[in-house]
């Protein structure tokens, strides 16, 4: 029964995702080097979501249980050692966002809104297959939703502590990620050794490892691949053995490929803030076809999950677990100290030559410390800046590329030759 | 030699012609922007070359800006309005440090490094309420012109308080205050003050002086004196400040010759 609904919701899903719709956004002349043939690996990830779909209708109906993910702070590796498999459920399309709205109040964030969306409609499969959702109390908007989506879903909700400084706030993490432990325990009656975390620690780990070597293609002068691409090496299941072996192909493929023209003189471009979920990738391709290449994302779905590993050989892989994902420099932390060291690290390993600073709609947390980010790269990194707020409504491309454009006038200005 | 710049607003198309090599002004034409954007600016174009007796094939250089400009193909190169009003006013105002732009659709501003090159920038254009479409839609709701509004507005001891963020709304406010029989003068004083609190605003604290007020409304008498009191400091206003993107455009049109 559920296979045919899951039929129509996967045919749904795929069409509202706008890079699915287009094609891989990476090779659109405008985004990506002019006439470049896509690479093989980047073949294969055009097909994500239905490779997801494929692996896990029948896990799904061997009896392995299918827990959704809202947010980088949750583990993975806790949900793949009890036998689960972790879905990001996180909504990129703005095809979702009016069903939410019967509920959810207009001035909210887009992913909020789009995700709560697929909920309403019935039309992310991923959720509809989910046994659980795993969430954590990060932002107020999320948060709130969540109340919402327990209606329909089991819902289980961390408390992230957010005072990163605060010396009870690393046992009080541990504390709730066991009280999860447990609670994946009992739901699906299993036990979570430390063995099998280490196992899930090895495997992620190693993704973490092959996706941060990709992300480093992008220091080159003249990188192989385009932000735009290297945003679609990404997969909504984390550790696929598929996926992984086409993380390795591209790490072979990509240092020889050779785009016509090169992508060296391009703007570099360090892009900051909030995460693009699947769909939701039109400011990247706003920046990449005015002249910008992104060099580096330093949000979510970009390097931020990817700059640490879980400690392979602690004595305590729980506690591994806990300290790798509580250091994530989320704006919701509060001070967030971390973000501006990984931005300033980030600027100059990727040689930026400015930064972009996206914020979706009504993100209070990354709009107030927009204010921090714009002074780190105004007055102590001397790069100019740029704070884009929107949602996923492409109305305002246009209007976004023009700013995009006097920035990267800007940039040229800095640089000698000018008037 | 000659060069052109074309600002291709949302409310107005503009045009300037330059001496490529004294870089004096030789001729400038503004006309209402319509449906038909392309044949507008040609005509305008047109007018403009004939006025100063300058063959298109004379020209060296086209340079096109505003919103609509990448749709005017005849020109040689487009360039963000951002960099062009920056350019204009170094020109007009060597000193300036910071430019409030508002025209029609959108308000803009520009923070210029010692120098003149732009040091960073913010625009609003999700909203009309600091623009110049809010005051039009007023002036058609107090059935003035926009020149009237002004010359009203100069006349208001105490300007009514709007305190609507969307024009939308702020039309429903200011009926209500007709209904209450306020004045019109105060009214007009009104709007004029809430636009120039709202670009206040997004200036921030990071103005820095002297200010240059340029764009359409800057020709609207009483928003010169608004946007003084909204910043709290003085604000200069160049000769025709609605020409200085276009400006700014032939000034980097001559640039490449």
């Amino acid at each position: 029964m559920w296979e045919r609904g899951a039929e129509r919701h996967a045919r749904e899903y795929t069409t509202m995702s706008g890079c699915d719709r287009d094609g891989a956004c990476g090779s659109t002349p405008a985004a990506g080097g002019a006439g470049a043939p896509p690479f093989r690996a980047l073949e294969h990830f055009a097909g994500m979501v239905d490779h997801c779909l494929e692996f896990v209708r029948p896990a799904k109906e061997g009896g392995t249980p299918v827990v959704g993910i809202l947010c980088e702070f949750t583990p993975r590796e806790l949900i793949m050692a009890a036998g689960g498999i972790p879905v990001c459920l996180c909504g990129g399309s703005a095809e979702t966002i009016p069903a939410a709205e019967e509920v959810l109040p207009a001035n909210l964030c887009p992913l909020i809104k789009s995700t709560y969306g697929y909920s309403v409609m019935q039309a992310n499969p991923f959720l509809e297959l989910a046994d659980l959702l795993v969430a954590e109390s990060t932002c107020d908007g999320k948060k709130k939703m969540y109340e919402l989506l327990a209606e329909r879903h089991p819902m289980y909700v961390l408390e992230l502590p957010q005072k990163p400084g605060d010396p009870d706030a690393r046992a009080h993490w541990r504390r709730e990620l066991e009280k999860l432990v447990a609670q994946l325990e009992q739901r699906f009656a299993v036990r979570v050794t430390d063995e099998k975390l280490r196992g899930a620690i090895a495997q992620m780990n190693r993704e973490r490892h092959l996706r941060r070597e990709l992300a480093g293609l992008m220091k080159a002068d003249s990188p192989p691949l385009t932000g735009c691409e290297l945003l679609e090496l990404k997969s909504l299941i984390s550790c696929l053995p598929a996926d992984l072996a086409q993380y390795e192909r591209a790490l072979e493929e990509l240092p020889g490929r050779n785009l016509e023209p090169p992508l060296e003189g391009r703007v570099r471009v360090l892009l900051t803030g909030v995460p693009l979920p699947h769909g939701a990738e039109r400011v990247l391709q706003v920046i990449e076809s005015s002249g910008g290449l992104v060099v580096c994302q330093e949000n979510c779905t970009g390097i931020k999950p990817l700059v640490e590993d879980v400690d392979p050989d602690a004595p305590d892989p729980l506690q591994a677990i806990a300290d790798k994902y509580f250091h994530l420099p989320c704006s919701v932390m509060t001070p967030n100290a971390g973000r501006l060291d990984l931005l300033r690290c980030l600027a100059s390993e990727y040689r930026v030559d400015c930064i972009i600073d996206l914020i979706w709609q009504a993100c209070i947390t990354y709009d107030v410390e927009s204010h921090l980010v714009r002074r780190l790269a105004e007055e102590e990194l001397g790069l100019p800046y740029l704070r884009i707020e929107t949602d996923y409504s492409p109305s305002d491309s246009a209007r976004l590329g023009m700013r995009v454009q006097a920035l990267f006038e800007t940039v040229a200005s800095r640089t000698p030759a000018g008037d | 030699m000659h060069c052109l710049g074309i600002d291709a607003g949302s409310r107005a198309i503009k045009v300037v012609l330059l001496d490529a090599d004294s870089r004096e002004l030789v001729a400038w034409k503004v006309g209402d922007q319509g449906v038909r954007q392309v044949e507008l600016a040609t005509e305008l174009m047109d007018a403009v070359l004939e006025e100063a007796g300058v063959a298109r094939a004379g020209l060296n250089g086209i340079v096109a800006t505003g919103y609509g400009r990448d749709a005017l193909e005849f020109a040689d190169t487009t360039i963000t309005e951002i960099t062009c009003h920056a350019r204009g006013v170094r020109q007009l105002l060597p000193e300036a440090r910071t430019i409030v732009d508002i025209g029609g659709q959108d308000s803009k501003v520009l923070r210029l490094e010692a120098g003149g090159a732009v040091r960073d920038f913010s625009v609003n254009d999700r909203c009309a309420a600091g623009t110049g479409r809010f005051l039009e839609v007023v002036a058609g709701r107090l059935d003035a012109d926009l020149q009237d509004l002004g010359r009203l507005a100069a006349s208001s001891e105490t300007p009514s308080a709007i305190s609507s963020m969307c024009v939308v709304f702020a039309e429903t406010e200011i009926v209500g205050l007709l209904s209450a029989e306020e004045t019109v003068e105060n009214i007009a004083a009104g709007v004029q003050t809430s636009i120039a609190k709202r670009v206040a605003a997004m200036a921030g604290r990071r103005v820095v002086d002297p200010v240059v007020f340029t764009g359409g409304v800057a020709l609207v008498p009483g928003m010169q004196r608004a946007l003084e009191s909204a910043l709290g400091r003085e604000v200069g206003v160049p000769p025709t400040p609605q020409l200085t993107g276009a400006l700014g455009a032939a000034l980097l049109a001559a640039k490449g010759t």
